[in-house]
């Protein structure tokens, strides 16, 4: 074995260089922060980060989900649970289901004539679902639920998961075997039986879907931090402050840390649309948030059911997921770089 | 090395062993019936558990248990094809799932790793913007709605492929499957690559490499792609583990019988099938278990300082 | 690479234009759910049970309209006294060759009471079968005391404890099959009916392709059916479809010719003008209702004990609203504890629940009447405010959650103060709920199994396991009681009128709410005709079928 890495890690033949080689460098984004030395760490990284574009980018589109998340729902005369219906002349109900987004009055500019159905005279921006309510209200208000569980996400996994990762790696030996031993267990029972058993012994509902997220939502990340450490806690720069007499809790967070937040960024950003769907499969199985409320998650479900014949149904929390991931992912990128300041920034 | 292998291999078993039993226990907790019944007599019902031998003291009904699976026997289902044994069941299930979410692993990892490097490699150029929407979009959509999408373009609108899965021709059936599903794992390699690929293309030896005058595809394959797959390799793994172990909506759209469908069965069926709950939980425990195994020693093959094992352990 | 392709593209055209000739091509039909089992003793589904009837023949079969006339029986013979029924067997195969005889039917029954599962009460509950019920309990384990016989290989005689009236429309269920039994005991343990070479068929079709947990399978016909002269079909192929949409799609490729859709696809369908004209509505037979928990220890200390209560909620249900908007498959707004449509009267030919208005004074939408119930309730019971718990099961069906909703709003619109709290759960945990009386209100559902209206009332009785409700009725429990075993079994019309008692009792006292008959809304496929849709036992029956 030991070997065969000899053979792999051997330097590489001779390479006589291109002329096309050399355009990696033009390219490069060299810049210069003149002010650097005199400023403090977060405060470079702040600046850092404001001056990356598509960080701001970012910002702006979570802080725009964030208001409609807030006001959205109250920007309409529906709520989220009001069934748009009326009764007829027969006394029969007419409810506004399944109708497709409509805007009366921008039909009426484009096509010069009125618009037909029942509920000719109603704006349904994103249009309404299978019960007659209206879905720009229903993505709002089920984007507040899944927000919180993005949140809750970042936090499960920055705290729990990375601590989990990084401790298992740095003391390796048996330490790592029982903490990988105990991750193997955790994320061995299905979800469905653990989620079902502990709903015997406290209340349905999103309490329940945050302890579900708790139990393993985690795993994910402190691989990924195990991995990081495992391959950062033999270099130079460690060995060295540990001769130093550094103490491990300062080596594992200050030291080792900040070199491995690349990989756990990303992890963070991705295991966001994992929790929103697992959210929206517990609520099917009837732990999670309770109808009549929705959360994205549970509105893509639902728009799932009439993907073919109804299918702006689905568009609008698909829309909203993919904006979010977005924002979310131009925030990590922007993190990543202030975190991180390589050498070019000096 | 072989001693840490072995050593691991113990281990794995006593951890699988805690596994089923708490499996065991849990099944038993859960809300739900095994004899799921509207008809029976509460009598009916309470020779029916007799037979099974449910009755029992818990530690008896799992030693029990254990002894018929060491034998290869995993029961029959008391809910679920309940006439047939869970054997049978499964095979035909871990054949199907195994091949489309195998088939889905390599699209992905592949096609994965191709647009990581491509958009690492041009940098805040256009791909890698188009990378980044792609990666987006291949998480926000759940598997099933690219299914529906390929399903209704490729059998329906242009009709190429089966429209539901068809276990007679298999390879041509499982085209639609396998790429909806590799979407998913697609998107989250060509992410950590991308990124991974950049942040060792900032790192002092790579520019150490460089101004060694190593350039292009040799730097690249050579050092920056080995030193970044750590990371994906470590994504990969409960990817691989949740692929070959079958999607639920997939399986059910397209018609497969595959893992995915018979846990939720099991579970969320009429009642709970017990037995199928146990069989399909030993399989994924082992499953994820030797897979986590073969990342810690693929650890020490990308990176030699690496060493998972503890001091004295190597051989 | 390139030749390859188009190697395997060429490839597979010549096989999709093989597959399609038209004089073999089987039809292609949707089945909701997975096949189960194919063996009569463990089969539970409508699914499954299709299968299998596609395969043997029992006794007797269903004819278009439902009732039984002869199969493999060519006739029976009932005694003077009403209680013992002689079969004599016609002269049919196995698809193995070996001739189906009386003691198949004896040992394929005794082994249904022996193994005493799901549907082991056909046999004692709803049979009446001699012996039946002290075998099924256990009481003994000598299976010759059960009340069936074979005289000779083409006499099959069956003794029942007291007269049955719609005895023979039993014999077309599958539990009442034959099983040959060389070919059974040949079979290593629990391998029967796992695949085609595990299980014979005497009927019209012959398994072709099928283990068990597949999603597709596919029936071909059998040359040697005794009355294979009227099957018309080269066969079937089943394909398992999980959601509504796909069937719609599935349908509109040309993959399966007979579908069942739901909700908004119905409404697409309607709504395309080369669709509506496949589109056909037919009975399923079973009732979606609500059950109020009557104990004491559900519902705030047993407030749903209050009848009051109950018929406030029942009469704020908009019930036309709910199949009109949300179901949507033609399913039929019910307010009888019978539902309609699968049991006549044999001697005036009219359905039992034909007149929907007859408990109009019970149950019916009416929010003023509601209020005044519930007023009244309120003073009774002392309080203004109630909160209960409705559990539903989320993967019964799209359109039961939908239908939870609309309720909750009808009600909590009608009755101020009352507030109804959702709860979706699986069908497991439903079930496990109300069989362990620790539920509200469940929204719930059964189906037919014999098309008799007893098949309903008898769960209201005390003590029956399917009396969710804990209701207890003396009155009732006597009526009951002398329909099936005592003063009307011989006198057909006033047991009919007995019913009709019994099921006033129910309902004016709203035991449960009746929402809706639910009906399946099909997709059949131009060309193909004359397949039988039946709400009771066999929901599609094939064997006059044609596809041109």
């Amino acid at each position: 074995m030991t070997k065969k890495i000899e053979q792999t890690a051997a330097p590489a033949a001779p390479y006589i260089p291109k002329k096309e080689d050399f355009v990696l460098l033009e390219h490069r984004d060299i810049h210069t922060d003149a002010n650097f030395a005199s400023q403090s760490y977060w405060k470079g990284v702040i600046t850092h980060f404001f001056k990356n574009r598509r960080a701001v980018v970012g910002l702006v589109i979570i802080t725009v989900i964030l208001l409609l998340a807030v006001f959205g729902p109250v920007l309409n005369a529906y709520g989220y649970r009001d069934i748009v219906q009326y009764r007829n002349e027969k006394n029969k109900r007419v409810v506004a289901k399944g109708i497709a987004p409509q805007i009366p009055v921008l039909h009426r500019i484009l096509t010069g004539e009125e618009l037909e159905g029942n509920f000719a005279g109603y704006t349904f921006l994103f249009g309404t679902d299978d019960l007659g309510r209206d879905l720009w209200t229903r993505t709002w208000y089920g984007a507040r639920v899944s927000l919180l569980i993005a949140f809750v996400t970042i936090i499960i996994d920055m705290i729990i998961g990375m601590s989990y990762g990084l401790i298992s790696g740095y003391f390796g030996g048996i330490v790592d075997q029982l903490m990988q031993r105990f991750v193997e267990i955790a994320n061995s029972v299905p979800r469905l039986v653990i989620v079902s058993v502990l709903a015997i012994f406290m209340p349905k509902g999103m309490g329940l879907v945050i302890v579900a997220l708790l139990l393993t939502e985690w795993i994910g990340m402190s691989k990924i931090a195990r991995a990081e450490m495992l391959k950062i806690k033999e270099q130079e720069y460690v060995l060295a402050s540990r001769t130093l007499g550094a103490r491990n809790g300062h080596i594992i967070f200050k030291e080792i840390l900040p070199n491995t937040i690349g990989p756990i960024i990303t992890q963070v950003m991705f295991s966001i649309p994992t929790a929103i769907f697992t959210e929206a499969f517990l609520s099917f199985v009837g732990v999670g948030i309770v109808l009549p409320q929705c959360s994205v998650g549970t509105l893509i479900e639902d728009g799932f059911n009439n993907i073919t014949t109804l299918p702006y149904q689905i568009l609008p929390p698909i829309f909203v997921l993919a904006l979010l991931m977005l924002g979310f992912n131009f925030i990590g990128d922007g993190l990543r770089e202030a975190l991180a300041p390589k050498l070019e920034d000096m | 090395m072989t001693k840490y292998i072995l050593k691991r291999l113990g281990m794995a078993l006593l951890t699988l062993l805690i596994i089923t039993f708490l499996l065991f226990l849990l099944v038993r907790i859960m809300p739900g019936n095994p004899f799921p019944s509207e008809r029976m007599s509460d009598e009916q019902i309470a020779n029916k558990r007799a037979e099974m031998g449910l009755d029992d003291p818990i530690l008896t009904q799992f030693i029990r248990y254990m002894g018929n699976v060491l034998h290869g026997d995993f029961g029959k289902g008391t809910s679920l094809y309940n006439g047939a044994p869970i054997k049978t069941v499964l095979s035909t299930a871990i054949s199907n799932s195994f091949r489309i979410g195998g088939m889905a692993i390599l699209l992905g990892t592949a096609v994965g790793l191709l647009l990581g490097i491509t958009a690492a490699l041009n940098r805040g150029k256009f791909l890698d913007g188009f990378c980044t929407v792609f990666s987006i979009l291949g998480v926000c959509v759940p598997s099933y709605v690219f299914l529906i999408f390929l399903q209704y373009t490729f059998s329906f609108k242009i009709p190429f492929f089966p429209y539901f899965f068809d276990n007679t021709r298999f390879a041509f059936s499982a085209v639609i499957p396998s790429i909806s599903l590799s979407l998913f794992t697609m998107s989250t390699i060509a992410r950590f690559t991308r990124n991974e690929m950049v942040e060792v293309f900032d790192s002092d030896y790579v520019r150490l490499a460089e101004s060694k005058g190593m350039y292009g595809r040799d730097l690249v394959m050579k050092h920056v792609l080995r030193n970044a797959l750590i990371p994906i390799v470590t994504v990969l793994a409960p990817l691989v583990v949740d692929l070959l172990t079958g999607a639920l909506v997939v399986e059910k759209i397209y018609g497969i019988n595959g893992i995915g469908k018979l846990m939720v069965d099991a579970i969320a069926g009429e009642g709970i099938d017990y037995n199928y709950v146990l069989a399909l939980g030993i399989l994924y425990s082992a499953l994820y278990i030797g897979i986590m195994l073969l990342v810690d020693l693929l650890y020490g093959v990308l990176d030699p300082r690496i060493r998972v094992s503890a001091k004295g352990e190597e051989a | 690479m390139k030749k390859l392709c188009v190697m395997l593209m060429l490839a597979v055209f010549a096989f999709c234009a093989v597959s399609g000739m038209a004089e073999d091509r089987y039809l292609g039909v949707m089945l909701g759910t997975n096949v189960m089992s194919l063996d009569t003793n463990l089969a539970t589904d409508g699914d499954s049970f299709e299968v299998i009837a596609n395969c043997i023949d029992g006794l007797l079969q269903m004819d278009a309209d439902g009732a039984a006339v002869p199969a493999i029986a060519e006739s029976y013979d009932l005694s003077a006294d009403g209680l013992t029924y002689t079969f004599h067997l016609r002269d049919t195969k196995w698809s193995n060759g070996d001739p189906v005889t009386a003691n198949d039917f004896v040992f394929a029954w005794r082994r249904i009471a022996k193994e005493a599962g799901e549907y082991a009460y056909m046999l004692d509950e709803i049979g009446n079968i001699k012996g039946a019920a002290e075998i099924i309990s256990k009481k003994t384990d000598d299976l010759t005391t059960l009340g069936v016989s074979a005289p000779d290989d083409k006499t099959f005689v069956v003794e029942l404890n007291v007269p049955v009236s719609f005895f023979p429309s039993l014999m077309y269920f599958p539990t009442f099959y034959p099983i040959n039994e060389k070919f059974y005991s040949s079979l290593e343990e629990g391998t029967y009916g796992t695949s085609p070479a595990t299980f014979l068929s005497n009927g019209a079709f012959i398994l072709e392709d099928y283990t068990p947990g597949t999603a597709n399978l596919s029936v071909k016909k059998n040359a040697d059916y005794w009355d294979a002269a009227r099957v018309q079909l080269a066969g079937i192929k089943y394909q398992v479809v999980g959601s509504s949409d796909n069937a719609l799609t599935a349908f509109r490729t040309g993959a399966l010719d007979v579908v069942m859709i739901s909700g908004n696809q119905v409404a697409a369908a309607e709504k395309d003008a080369s669709l509506a004209q496949n589109l056909k509505v037919t009975g399923a037979g079973y009732m979606w209702y609500l059950s109020f928990s009557q104990t004491e220890k559900n519902a705030q200390g047993g407030k749903l004990a209050n009848a009051n209560l109950r018929l406030a909620i029942t009469n704020a249900i908009d019930r036309d609203n709910l199949v009109d908007n949300y179901v949507m498959d033609g399913s039929l707004a019910t307010y009888t504890a019978v539902p309609p449509q699968f049991a006549a009267s044999s001697t005036t030919g009219k359905d039992f629940s034909a007149d929907q208005e007859m408990f109009a004074d019970y149950v019916g939408y009416d929010p003023e009447k509601a209020l005044a119930y519930f007023e009244k309730a309120k003073e009774e019971l002392g309080t203004d405010t109630f909160e209960f718990t409705m559990v539903y099961g989320n993967n019964e069906g799209d359109e039961v959650a939908k239908v939870a909703q609309a309720i909750k709003e009808d009600v909590e619109d009608a009755l101020p103060g009352l507030t109804i709290n959702l709860q979706p759960m699986t069908k497991a945990e439903r079930l496990d709920k109300m069989q362990n009386d620790n539920y509200d209100i469940a929204l719930t559902r059964w189906g037919p199994d014999y098309a008799d209206p007893m098949t309903y009332l008898g769960m209201w009785v005390t003590n029956n396991s399917n009396n969710y409700g804990f209701w207890s009725n003396a009155e009732y429990d006597q009526l009951i009681a002398d329909c099936t075993t005592g003063a009307y079994i011989t006198d057909y019309d006033a047991r009919w009128d007995a019913m009709y008692k019994a099921e006033t009792l129910v309902l004016q006292e709203a035991v449960i709410a009746p929402l809706y008959t639910k009906a399946n809304a099909n997709l059949i496929v131009n060309g193909a005709e004359n397949i039988q849709f039946h709400p009771v036992a066999l929901n599609r029956v094939y064997k006059d079928t044609v596809l041109k």
